[in-house]
């Protein structure tokens, strides 16, 4: 509790020293003077500014699912009110609420809230590609953090689905090394069988759950993510 | 003081009238930019006392930008030097505000020049910057006043967002808010097209 306060109070301060020494430059800078503005510092500001909105928005995309089309979609949707409409508002609002639609109901390939995997639908995919958790690229470490986000279980057997076309195993292999030092001590790779896909997330293909006579329905278990990263 | 009383009570309230009407597009603008801020600082913040929170960065910064794009670094409790960082970086703009209000505000006392530049925000900066009154003691008071209504706007609509998710956060599942807050995260994105937009339109203007 203390600490979260003390953070608070410092990230606050921090945040406002910065913000208010910006606002104020100009009136340190020029104080007393009574001297025009030097043409480069305008000249200066119209170019720098632009460059750092450019690559925020850059940043700001890499926390969203931008392996996906939808934050590009809602990004044209804002641009384009933006340009028509000239209120910052509409555009916002419009963007985002079209980007929160396109996720919710298009069946993005995002981590869902409710994680359900066996054998047959194994959340975790290696291929020449890379990792994939749910059909989203990660990096092999994070995937013990990934699957501790939903409490699985240290003893639950992990299934990695494996490409069959992959030739060189070895980021499976750093994969399996990750998750037994994390703890997981059942990892096991499955191969997937041509013209199968595997299930992403939420729902499962019906078409080949009954052929899993091995793997009964119960153990089926629906994780709930904890926490929200 | 002595300033004040040298414009008629009359005059002060045509100013204000004036300022407040100035100020309604902005009062749309930061009543609900500042509640979507609030709702994404309790709901993705990751925060005990998300209201104080919402109270106090509204109160300091006065910066759209930071209080949304901010969100998810103060989730993962990034560190004050990281902080600072991306603060430079994200709302460098407001450095080159102060520059054309230099001459204007160069007989302000310095407690009342304080709060000015505290409210050199984008929305603000663009209706002072417009304001037309020739006086310079009207045109400080038309300053002035819209800067505290500006100011009570943004303070009132973050917070409440902050406050209704808190609340709401007692009574139903917190899991389910962040299922329907899930995206909501594009907001930052959004603004900062937005702010490149408006950007790129006034380069292309001022060269025709």
């Amino acid at each position: 509790m203390e600490r979260e306060i003390l953070y608070m109070l410092g990230i606050v301060s921090v945040g406002f020293a910065v913000n208010y020494s910006l606002r104020a430059l100009p009136f340190i800078l020029f104080s007393g003077k009574d001297r025009e503005l030097p043409p480069w510092i305008e000249r200066f500001g119209k170019i720098v500014s632009p460059v750092i909105i450019a690559a925020l928005i850059v940043y700001s995309y890499s926390g969203l699912e931008w392996y996906t089309l939808w934050p590009y979609l809602a990004g044209v949707l804002t641009i384009g009110l933006q340009v028509w409409k000239r209120n910052a508002l509409v555009s916002i609002v419009a963007g985002t609420a079209l980007y929160m639609l396109l996720l919710a109901n298009c069946g993005c390939a995002s981590t869902p809230d409710g994680l359900q995997f066996d054998a047959q639908h194994p959340a975790v995919s290696v291929s020449q590609s890379g990792v994939r958790f749910c059909d989203r690229p990660v990096r092999p470490e994070e995937v013990p953090d990934i699957l501790e986000d939903y409490d699985i279980p240290k003893t639950r057997t992990i299934h990695i689905a494996l490409d069959p076309n992959l030739k060189d195993l070895t980021q499976a292999r750093t994969l399996m090394g990750y998750l037994g030092r994390a703890g997981y001590s059942r990892p096991v790779l499955v191969t997937q069988r041509h013209g199968e896909s595997f299930a992403t997330g939420k729902k499962p293909p019906k078409a080949s759950a009954p052929k899993a006579k091995s793997t009964p329905k119960k153990q089926v278990i629906r994780y709930k993510k904890s926490n929200e990263q | 003081m002595k300033r004040d009383i040298q414009i008629q009570a009359y005059e002060k309230r045509a100013i204000v009238k004036r300022a407040f009407i100035d100020s309604i597009p902005v009062l749309m603008g930061y009543s609900t930019m500042g509640f979507v801020a609030g709702v994404l600082l309790a709901a993705k913040g990751n925060l005990i006392l998300a209201p104080l929170w919402a109270f106090l960065t509204s109160t300091l910064w006065v910066t759209g930008t930071m209080s949304i794009a901010g969100v998810p670094e103060i989730a993962r409790h990034a560190s004050f030097c990281a902080f600072a960082l991306m603060t430079l970086m994200v709302n460098f703009r407001y450095a080159f505000y102060g520059f054309s209000m230099l001459s204007r505000w160069k007989k302000v006392p310095l407690l009342k020049k304080a709060y000015l530049v505290l409210m050199l925000t984008d929305e603000n900066y663009a209706l002072e910057y417009a304001c037309r009154l020739q006086d310079p003691q009207k045109n400080l008071y038309y300053c002035t006043v819209l800067s505290m209504l500006n100011h009570s706007y943004w303070i009132v609509g973050l917070t409440i967002g902050a406050v209704v998710v808190a609340v709401l956060g007692h009574v139903v599942d917190p899991d389910s808010i962040r299922k329907y807050t899930n995206g909501m995260e594009f907001s930052m994105a959004a603004l900062f097209i937005v702010i490149l937009t408006d950007q790129i339109r006034q380069f292309l203007e001022r060269r025709k």
